[in-house]
């Protein structure tokens, strides 16, 4: 009879500290919603295509981080708290390191890679180390088109301070509108902090769904913003550019918008250094590893530690819904700037330059490109915009990491 | 206007501050826009500045080497065509025209003047896997 009682009562244990009675516990049904939704992340991911190589990991570590009882991430690690550092100097955003490394879980450890703002930077040297300037450099008005698409950020901006947001939430999901994934995380990371109604993840979620996108959210504005005749011109070949040239560019890069901005230095002077790698030659293996392995690394830790933040009571909130509308109104008002200022270089140029590689100036690389080579192409087929809009697409990313910059010189964590 | 002046002066907003006043967000986005388009301003007039300059000197180098390659010209006669490349039986004219075309871009990039002597097949010593193995694993450091 003892070991009988004995068994069920340790069954009874086993059955109380289960994931399962997690779910009926207060609030547990929640997770059970976040699961679904990771779920639905991962058949977008897997079957529809949309950013895998971000989206997996991302709706993975949302699975993993609504798991009851599994702890992988403790979100109170994370809150800010008062504390005296060296010179009796008090820092009120001050996080406990030394408390995550010796009581985190396995997504804790990750996550400070991008607390301390580490992977962004280093997703921006394999991007670097991927990318060819050259058709921005053999057309440096391509900047222009960039600069103006980052308007998308700003806007929005605007907006989320209608909607009542604390300053940090306005800048994080303004950055959205720049369509840079990277730069979204580490803008968000940096302002973002326990009493703000939105999470890293809920940024990160927004910004990569809506860069998977790009090829439906942007043709519509596009062709409502150009008539015909401008969507037809075909634009000249561009002049090939020395490789001298190509090893001047991410050195002058970093140097002027890292004086300029010093805050956008850490993912510009990536960027470029991993361009420099790529173009110097001398490096290839190092270039190779910054493209392929290092990246690879990176975009799996990224994702997974960046989904652990997506606990269900930071995204079953109203904010979420703000996030979502906010996120799509800063992607279009970006491709609505970029169209514009392409209009603007359409007259200044008397037609020579077609308006349609504005809305690759949001970054989304090459995806935007791509959609500028596209919508082109329905109204003359052998028109070739994809290395005009290149140009326009690289900048953006350029001119993305200086906004991200200018939203850190300016709010103040 | 004297608010938006007032606020870009003390131009830092603390993440925390809610109901952000109209004044502080219009100054925000002016100042965003503003630096974000110096800077690739910036970034246009320098690229541009030493695009003409490695334009005016690729095209001085390239004036010097036609006037180089014209003087000796004139006491020469006629450059000899180069005879027919000899074409492997079984080889097709389309591969051969495709070949040919790509040499033709080169010499017109490089400003040398190639000539494509023969097309035969080559029966490869070992596969491409192996051949693109060996290349990775003794490739310098």
């Amino acid at each position: 009879m003892g070991i009988i009682s004995n068994f069920l009562e340790t069954m009874a244990d086993l059955a109380r500290e289960s994931g399962f009675a997690g779910f009926i516990a207060d609030d547990g049904w929640k997770n059970i919603i976040m699961i679904l939704i990771s779920f639905l992340f991962m058949y977008l991911a897997i079957a529809k295509g949309f950013e895998p190589l971000l989206l997996l990991p991302i709706s993975f570590g949302m699975l993993l981080t609504n798991l009851p009882f599994a702890e992988m991430y403790h979100p109170e690690f994370w809150d800010y708290i008062e504390a005296e550092e060296r010179g009796g100097v008090i820092n009120d955003h001050y996080i406990d390191y030394g408390r995550v490394l010796q009581h985190g879980g396995l997504l804790d450890i990750l996550y400070m890679g991008v607390k301390l703002q580490i992977y962004p930077p280093l997703i921006f040297l394999g991007i670097g180390a991927m990318t060819d300037f050259g058709p921005l450099i053999a057309n440096p008005k391509s900047f222009l088109l960039g600069a103006a698409a980052q308007g998308g950020i700003f806007f929005t901006f605007i907006g989320a301070a209608v909607l009542g947001m604390t300053a940090a939430e306005c800048g994080s999901i303004a950055i959205i509108g720049g369509a840079d994934g990277p730069t979204a995380i580490y803008v968000s990371s940096k302002l973002l902090s326990k009493t703000d109604s939105i999470g890293v993840g809920t940024i990160a979620l927004a910004a990569y769904t809506y860069m998977a996108l790009v090829p439906i959210i942007q043709p519509p504005i596009m062709k409502a913003l150009t008539t015909k005749k401008e969507r037809s011109v075909v634009m000249g070949q561009l002049r090939q550019v020395s490789k001298v040239e190509k090893l001047i560019f991410p050195i002058l890069v970093t140097v002027l918008i890292s004086l300029m901005v010093p805050s956008a230095a850490p993912l510009v002077g990536m960027l470029m250094f991993g361009n420099l790698l790529k173009e110097s030659g001398c490096c290839d293996r190092i270039a190779k590893t910054a493209q392929n392995e290092l990246m690879n690394i990176i975009t799996i830790f990224l994702g997974v530690s960046v989904g652990a933040t997506t606990r269900a009571d930071k995204i079953l909130t109203l904010s979420f819904g703000k996030v979502i509308l906010l996120g799509v109104i800063a992607f279009s008002l970006g491709t609505a700037c970029g169209v514009l200022f392409g209009k603007i270089m359409y007259i200044a140029t008397k037609g020579k330059v077609n308006p349609l590689i504005g809305s690759a100036g949001v970054s989304a690389v090459p995806m935007a490109a791509r959609v500028s080579q596209k919508v082109g192409q329905e109204e003359v087929p052998t028109n070739y915009l994809l290395m005009h809009a290149m140009g326009p697409n690289v900048a953006g990313v350029i001119g993305s990491a200086v906004a991200a910059g200018v939203l850190l010189s300016i709010i103040k964590v | 206007m004297y608010g938006l002046i007032n606020v870009l002066s003390e131009n830092v907003i603390h993440g925390s501050d809610k109901n952000l006043s109209g004044a502080t967000v219009t100054s925000v986005v002016i100042t965003g826009m503003v630096v974000v388009f110096i800077g690739l301003i910036l970034l246009v007039l320098f690229v541009t500045l030493y695009g003409k300059l490695f334009e005016a000197v690729n095209r001085r180098k390239e004036n010097k080497k036609k006037a180089e390659n014209a003087a000796p010209s004139v006491n020469k006669p006629a450059e000899a065509v180069p005879p027919a490349p000899v074409i492997e039986d079984g080889i097709e004219e389309e591969v051969v025209a495709v070949i040919m075309g790509a040499i033709e871009a080169m010499s017109a990039q490089s400003g040398k003047r190639l000539a494509l002597k023969s097309v035969k097949t080559v029966k490869p010593q070992r596969n491409a896997w192996a051949a693109a193995g060996i290349a990775d694993n003794t490739r310098p450091f």
